[in-house]
């Protein structure tokens, strides 16, 4: 429920495994297979980092709070598992989504100046048509089933920050990290609580003295390595192995790794997380801008969706 | 939980595929709705049966969509709509009023809950009927158990409630107490802006509590828990124990101190004082309350809710029946004055009233609070005059009888 993530819809009903999630996909686009290949787009990934930067412009310009901004992000990648993109208008999707989360995370907008923002910033794509934005919501909502209530991993790194111990700066770029990983699909395969603790254990592996996550891809390998030897130490404490040695390592990943064995945290499920954010890093490189927007423009334009 | 279903349908025309969202599922395909039970500002309230073999009856809340001229349109749903929504999508607990599930449809949205054939407020007002007869004493206990442990579901959850008042309590045929109408209720856990920014006014003001009539901004599960204590007097004295007057807001819309209410409050509790209430002297109003006017008793911080209680069960009935709520004797007493504790720190919490001995001492409370009963109460009233959940009764049409501003299930008292 609302403050159980355990007992919540999104563990009950927005979780899922990849393989799912990648059926679910392919379903979306075999029922459309004529429009899919009509308007080839790019990789979920990149779209979602598009995504991600048009709600960072919204945002901005709404003074919207990061938190609103992430449930609107997680909104649109559980709206878009059921629901063929070139079937909707990306720009209202987000502007939509933005509204919706703003409700719900306290901080509402009027929707004629979600309306007249949403305009300003994507004139060619966008109603000024209070009433298109308003339908979209019927829309969101239903797909959603009514299941609006996000559990962030924001919480579970304010609550860890003191147990752990963490520097203003190795939170702060936990958070950041956090803030990444709504542009990937994490957010629909694993619990906050994972996310939030992938987060810290890079985080504290980076250290907030390097240049920041921009560095991240250049040496993704080692960060990798590094994550990977804190977690096995913590999986060799939890079996009752040797007392561990992360040679060379801060004591933050040390402390972070005793905690680890001593909780009942999924370790494999960590993993498998850092894997995942750190090839999103990676990928991040190849993101072409222009090539997303212009292949969203293009079936938006084609298809009237516009209107 | 099965939730609304929709899309987005295009519909073919060579020239603009014109884009409109169109529900999955219809209403009238899914229910038959049977009556007409309530309408309020945020739209009506019909009674229905499931066309397609589900069990039971349903209420169905209607949302009435904002008018713009005659042509309804797409307005954004209100803030409170999307959370009672979301906050019903979440949570699952027999003393919580279930939702079944939610349709989008036609520019109206539908909450179906399941059906409760009572609520207090009909119960309280049965029992002054000729005349007035206590309600027995298991019931009431049975009602406090299961309405404690529904808002204690809610609090564990950071869920406040926000318009805790006997017609909010709904009550089945087999005597399950459920919580219901969360139109008001809010998370308290992460509150971006403060919890009292927005809605200015909350809780029906004889249930509500006195920090936030001191103009506390603080919203904490201790206003849910003082409207319980509200409830629990109510019960036994078949009136609202602080009847007072709402002072409406000015033409400026700054909330008015609502002194006519924390007179009815201190008659009977006595005035606040800082020493039993150390945040009192921080109160926004806290300079109101000498200027009320305190009989002497009341002057010295003396609470009469003792004697109020003891004369409350002791008075009924003076005809035939023994005057049973007796024996509810003095831990009903201990439970009273703990969730009727003025300084909301010290009042009770949903958790710790359920250990309260009330319970634990006489009979065991039964989860059916109409155990042992020999009557029935009447049932809901359900009129016959708007079944058309639909077209007929297009929103805002104000129907003779029916001021549109009753919320659900609210009649007229004495």
């Amino acid at each position: 429920m609302a403050a159980n993530y355990w007992e919540s819809t999104q563990r009950k009903h927005w979780q899922f495994t990849r393989q799912q999630l990648d059926e679910l996909r392919k379903n979306l686009e075999d029922e459309d297979q004529n429009l899919v290949q009509m308007y080839p787009l790019p990789q979920v990934r990149h779209l979602s980092i598009y995504f991600n930067q048009q709600i960072g412009r919204l945002g901005k310009r709404l003074g919207v709070r990061q938190q609103a901004m992430a449930t609107a992000q997680v909104y649109i990648r559980r709206f878009y598992s059921k629901v063929e993109i070139r079937r909707t208008n990306p720009y209202l999707v987000i502007a939509t989504a933005v509204y919706l989360a703003c409700k719900m995370e306290e901080c509402p907008h009027h929707i004629r100046l979600v309306v007249s923002e949403g305009r300003a910033l994507w004139p060619d794509f966008f109603s000024s048509d209070t009433s298109k934005l308003g339908e979209c919501e019927f829309f969101l909502i239903s797909e959603m089933s009514s299941q609006m209530i996000v559990h962030q991993p924001y919480r579970t790194l304010s609550a860890l920050q003191a147990t752990l111990s963490l520097t203003q700066e190795e939170a702060a770029l936990s958070w950041s990290i956090i803030n990444d990983h709504y542009m990937t699909d994490l957010p629909l395969l694993f619990a906050p609580h994972i996310i939030a603790i992938m987060a810290i254990l890079l985080a504290l592996v980076l250290r907030p003295t390097a240049t920041g996550i921009q560095s991240a891809s250049s040496s993704a390998s080692t960060i990798a390595s590094a994550a990977q030897g804190a977690l096995s130490s913590a999986g060799q404490l939890k079996a009752g192995g040797a007392e561990s040695k992360v040679g060379g390592e801060r004591s933050e990943v040390q402390r972070l790794s005793n905690w680890l064995a001593e909780s009942n945290i999924d370790i494999e499920a960590i993993v498998d997380c850092t894997q995942e954010i750190i090839s999103f890093y990676e990928f991040q490189e190849q993101y072409n801008e222009k090539l997303t927007r212009e292949q969203i423009n293009r079936f938006v334009k084609a298809r009237g969706l516009d209107k | 939980m099965f939730i609304a279903r929709g899309g987005y349908t295009t519909q073919s025309s060579d020239r603009s595929p014109s884009i409109g969202y169109q529900s999955k599922v219809r209403v009238v395909d899914r229910y038959k709705v049977i009556g007409f039970i309530s309408s309020g500002t945020y739209g009506r309230v019909y009674k229905a049966v499931g066309r397609n073999g589900q069990a039971g009856e349903f209420a169905i809340k209607k949302f009435k969509p904002d008018k713009e001229g005659e042509q309804i349109q797409y307005t954004g749903i209100s803030q409170s709509a999307v959370r009672e929504m979301a906050l019903c999508s979440e949570l699952s607990h027999v003393n919580v009023i279930r939702l079944v599930e939610i349709i989008l449809e036609g520019k109206c949205i539908f909450m179906v809950f399941e059906y409760a054939e009572h609520d207090l407020l009909q119960i309280i007002h049965h029992h002054t009927q000729p005349t007035r007869h206590p309600i027995p004493p298991a019931t009431v206990k049975s009602i406090m158990f299961q309405l404690l442990n529904g808002c204690q579901y809610l609090h564990s959850n950071w869920v406040l409630h926000r318009d805790l008042k006997p017609a909010n309590i709904m009550v089945t045929s087999s005597g399950e107490v459920k919580i219901g109408d969360l139109g008001l209720a809010r998370l308290f856990n992460k509150p971006l802006h403060s919890l009292f920014s927005g809605d200015k006014v909350v809780v029906t003001i004889w249930y509500r509590a006195p920090e936030l009539l001191l103009g506390s901004r603080h919203y904490t599960p201790a206003i849910d828990m003082w409207a319980v204590g509200c409830i629990f007097a109510e019960l036994l004295s078949l009136r609202p124990i602080f009847k007072g007057e709402e002072a409406k807001m000015d033409s400026k819309k700054t909330v008015p101190f609502q002194r006519n209410q924390m007179q009815k409050i201190v008659e009977i509790m006595g005035l606040p004082t800082k020493e039993k209430w150390p945040n009192l002297v921080s109160m926004p109003e806290y300079l109101q309350l000498s200027t009320l006017s305190a009989n002497q008793h009341a002057k010295t911080g003396g609470s009469s809710l003792e004697k109020w209680y003891y004369s409350t069960i002791n008075s009924h009935s003076p005809t035939s029946a023994p005057s049973s709520n007796a024996s509810l004797g003095a831990e009903g007493y201990k439970l009273l004055s703990a969730l009727l504790e003025y300084d909301p720190e010290k009042r009770l919490t949903a958790q710790t009233a359920l250990q309260h001995p009330f319970f634990s001492t006489g009979d065991k409370v039964s989860g059916n609070c109409f155990e042992g009963m020999k009557m029935e109460y009447p049932h809901r009233r359900v009129s016959q005059d708007d079944n058309d959940i639909r077209t007929s009764s297009l929103p805002g049409t104000k129907r003779s009888g029916l001021p549109d501003d009753t919320r659900p299930t609210k009649r007229m008292k004495e």
